[in-house]
């Protein structure tokens, strides 16, 4: 591929988390700077229904906002990154289970964290990184509840994966 | 111009958000897996450290009193703790743990080439929309102030 001769994977898979995390503080931060508003990616998904609807609240910059993180996401794992190409992912539930159980559990997963999300208000961008750096003391509880809520459920899938996930 | 400003704005925030998942690999199952196994600290590191760098960022810019570019004064939002936030929760915790991944790694997860993932960006549609009375009004980001405040066409 001649992007990869070009670019050859400027980055490693998988940078330092003492690297990106800081970097992401600053870019809430910067955000606030701007918009005076959370960086939340729910919500972004909410203005771009309500778009499509033409119904309820809606900023266009929520959209754009939208699609700039498939935008980076793009830039960075094809471009700058080792490209893996069109795949299945899901690594390790994969190897865990048939296709024929993933794809409705994925889905199922996909309800639960829209519907989840909606209901508490947030979810691991708009809690757990903005409101938890605003100090709410909901965005803080709502954060504790979905990382234990989260362990544990790992921990269930496993007890009935046979510890194969 | 205001409005075109504000949407390149958004864009360049969506891609550098986007740009960092990526380069820690957020957008993969396997890595948020392994830490919800506990077998790995990296996302603990990586949303510990970027909460430990927001908040005294955010805590600079209210004790200055910072006035921002579009939003007026710096106003941080604080809410006390109600039942709805402990539900959803626990039942996003629940979907995040099967689908192993949440709703802003997804869409990298998508243009990363997992087509798969399509089915789960529906499903986070779905349930978005589904019925809820108890949601509260300006969801989405931690209880944010969107409502009555922002209705622009794209």
């Amino acid at each position: 591929m001649p992007d990869k001769m070009l670019f050859g994977a400027m980055l490693p898979q998988q940078a330092d988390w003492y690297i990106l995390g800081p970097i992401l503080g600053v870019i809430t931060v910067c955000f606030f700077l701007m918009m005076n508003q959370p960086l939340g990616a729910s919500g972004a998904y909410i203005h771009t229904m309500n778009h499509v609807r033409r119904v309820g609240d809606r900023a266009a910059w929520r959209v754009w906002y939208f699609a700039g993180l498939g935008l980076g996401g793009y830039v960075v794992t094809q471009f700058l990154q080792d490209s893996k190409g069109l795949r299945i992912g899901f690594d390790s539930f994969r190897n865990a289970a048939p296709i024929w159980v993933m794809v409705p559990a994925i889905f199922i997963g996909g309800i639960l964290i829209g519907y989840g999300a909606k209901l508490g208000g947030g979810c691991t961008s708009g809690h757990g990184i903005c409101g938890t750096a605003q100090r709410s003391k909901s965005s803080i509880a709502a954060t504790v509840t979905f990382m234990t809520s989260a362990i544990l459920t790992t921990g269930f899938l496993r007890l009935i994966s046979g510890g194969k996930l | 111009m205001n409005r075109f400003r504000k949407n390149i704005i958004g864009l360049a925030f969506g891609a550098m958000f986007g740009g960092v998942l990526a380069a820690g690999s957020l957008h993969e199952y396997d890595t948020i897996h392994n830490m919800l196994k506990l077998d790995e600290f990296y996302v603990f590191g990586f949303m510990g450290s970027a909460i430990f760098i927001a908040t005294i960022g955010l805590g600079i810019l209210e004790s200055r009193n910072t006035k921002t570019r579009f939003g007026g004064m710096i106003a941080l939002q604080r809410s006390d703790v109600k039942a709805n936030h402990l539900k959803g929760g626990a039942i996003f915790g629940c979907g995040w743990a099967i689908a192993g991944t949440c709703p802003a790694p997804v869409i990298v997860m998508l243009t990363s080439g997992v087509f798969v993932s399509l089915i789960v960006i529906a499903g986070i549609f779905i349930g978005l929309s589904l019925p809820n009375k108890q949601a509260p009004a300006g969801f989405g980001d931690g209880e944010h102030r969107l409502s009555g405040q922002t209705v622009e066409r794209a």
